[in-house]
């Protein structure tokens, strides 16, 4: 099950086994050269046969580079091709042990309810009347269990469909506020306030609304869910470099730098078994990627963090 | 041919504001009460919004919404909640719903979303053409 | 009828902790559970056990983190990991640290029982009274 660290192990780089350059350096022009000083001192019909002969080497030596160059560009983009599907098989390494992982702890207790359950319902297939109720607890759990795993391989899904985004014009601001509103019931109830810093000079955007919609929803609600009583979610725009920046801003927990590297990483999660998937960064990452932007995380441990979200304009 | 919507909720109040409203502007909507009877009408007709409740008897929006989506990928769905529910948000926009809109909505709004989801549906629909 | 067998469970998933703690229980094993790995070594202050069944993956303390402070802090516990993460290496890895087996999970109930009995008895086998 585990992947092999490099599974396709590129071969020698190119340039390794290649013929000396000094014939091309060294010694084609200084037969060219010899050729033409000669040339210079000899009887008018020799010159010419000197000159073609200094010609004749010349092309040649180009010709030989040239096919040399592009081998050279031939090689090094099959070992592109190489390295990209390597790094693609070691993605799906990973993948496939996180979904093994977080299939397999419901499945556990799937196979453990189920043992129970045939224990109490006994020999005679004839259960105890008190055993009952637990009976019925073991298959609510399996019912919960399932569900835990449909989660999952639903939000797999989300990664295989391929949603070419489907551009429209926006107000950036629009967009936010749609999501804000709705996870602000639920911040006020957990005690946390949602602030708006809008730059209201940055034009309108052209994006994949909904796709843009999630990403932001997924944002709010990790940031709500990172922030104690009293805290603060501040939700900003502004234009940088030609591009416009969505920021979230929360005074939560901040993440610690050895995670802070990890927080896109599918499956990568700090909640309890069973209450996130850890799939939901790694998906926005996807989808602002898809949007033709860029996801990052900034962190101070017990300060909070910051995700920026940056779109082309 | 223009926007045709089609509302999707058990109030049967609020539902028959919103149809009266879309008429006022001359826009066509059908109007079902549960999600069934959406699912019915959209094998029948053609529309390209659909206006959904979240909270309905029996067949729950985010069923309905992942019907639709499965049937008619194409239809935008604007989702219409009374209650907030973030969880139901997620899921609700990572099903492909076009929004996710708290009640009580200003028409006007509602109107300008529905207008925008159509005409994503349209460019979509003409990316597959092409 | 010997001694039974005690059994201390780690793992953070809540519920399956609670279902094999019954399960355990009622075929005559004497068990505690300990949602984490600080959870379990405060446990094992209190009263030693016989076996203990390890998870991998734990938020905070790794099993991995977790096995070499529960040997010390009992070291007449032998540790069966029970992972389900299919990584082999990990798995490997805690059984040089000392864990006496491992178990992929899911496994069934009876496999599980058979597991920690084994353990026991490989335990009482070298190590004589």
């Amino acid at each position: 099950m585990n992947p092999e660290p490099t599974p396709d192990a590129p071969g020698p780089l190119p340039g390794d086994h290649a013929p000396p350059l000094w014939p091309h350096t060294l010694l084609a022009p200084g037969l060219a050269g010899a050729a033409v000083l000669s040339a210079l001192a000899a009887p008018p019909l020799v010159g010419v046969g000197l000159a073609l002969f200094a010609g004749a080497i010349c092309i040649g030596s180009a010709l030989t580079l040239a096919r040399r160059v592009r081998r050279g560009e031939r090689e090094l983009h099959e070992l592109d091709v190489r390295l990209l599907h390597s790094q693609k098989l070691a993605a799906i390494g990973e993948l496939s042990s996180g979904i093994a992982h977080e299939i397999n702890n419901p499945l556990a207790i799937i196979t453990q309810e189920i043992d129970l359950a045939r224990e109490l319902f006994g020999q005679d297939a004839c259960p105890a009347p008190e055993d009952l109720a637990d009976i019925k607890d073991c298959l609510d759990q399996v019912g919960k269990q399932v569900a835990r795993c449909c989660q999952i391989t639903h939000k797999l899904l989300n990664f295989a469909r391929k949603m070419e985004p489907v551009l429209q014009e926006e107000a950036l601001e629009q967009v936010i506020e749609d999501m804000a509103v709705l996870v602000e019931r639920e911040a006020a109830g957990r005690g946390v306030a949602i602030r708006r810093d809008y730059d209201q000079s940055l034009p309108p955007v052209r994006t994949d609304v909904p796709l843009l919609r999630q990403v932001i929803l997924n944002l709010l609600t990790n940031a709500m869910h990172a922030t104690p009583e009293g805290g603060t979610i501040t939700l900003a725009t502004c234009r940088q470099n030609g591009r416009a920046v969505i920021e979230v801003r929360d005074t939560g927990c901040g993440i610690p730098p050895e995670n802070l590297p990890k927080v896109f990483d599918p499956f990568f999660t700090t909640k309890e078994p069973g209450k996130g998937t850890g799939l939901g960064l790694s998906l926005s990452h996807g989808i602002v990627a898809r949007l033709g932007g860029n996801l990052t995380a900034q962190s101070a441990v017990g300060k909070g963090s910051v995700f920026t979200v940056s779109l082309p304009l | 041919m223009g926007l045709r919507v089609l509302a999707v909720d058990d109030e049967a109040d609020f539902i028959e504001t919103l149809v009266k409203r879309f008429t006022y502007r001359q826009i066509p909507v059908t109007a079902a009460g549960n999600g069934p009877d959406a699912l019915a009408l959209l094998e029948r007709e053609s529309f390209d919004v659909v206006i959904l409740d979240m909270r309905m008897p029996g067949m729950d929006g985010l069923a309905v919404l992942q019907e639709i989506k499965k049937r008619h990928p194409l239809v935008e769905v604007i989702i219409l909640t009374g209650h907030a529910s973030v969880e139901s948000g997620m899921q609700g926009m990572s099903l492909g719903a076009y929004d996710y809109v708290l009640k009580p909505v200003d028409f006007g709004e509602l109107l300008e979303k529905a207008k925008k989801a159509y005409e994503r549906k349209k460019l979509n629909e003409s990316r597959a053409d092409a | 009828m010997a001694d039974p067998i005690r059994v201390l469970i780690v793992d953070d998933e809540e519920r399956f902790r609670e279902t094999l703690a019954k399960l355990l229980g009622r075929h005559g094993f004497v068990v505690r559970e300990a949602g984490s790995g600080p959870a379990a070594l405060e446990l094992l202050g209190q009263a030693p056990c016989d076996v203990i069944v390890l998870d991998v993956k734990m938020p905070g303390m790794t099993g991995a983190d977790a096995l070499p402070l529960l040997r010390a802090a009992c070291p007449e516990a032998e540790v069966l990991v029970l992972t389900g993460h299919a990584s082999v290496d990990i798995a490997s890895t805690m059984i040089a640290g000392g864990a006496a087996d491992y178990l992929l999970k899911p496994c069934p109930t009876e496999e599980l029982e058979g597991a920690i009995r084994a353990v026991y008895d490989r335990r009482q086998a070298t190590r004589p009274r």
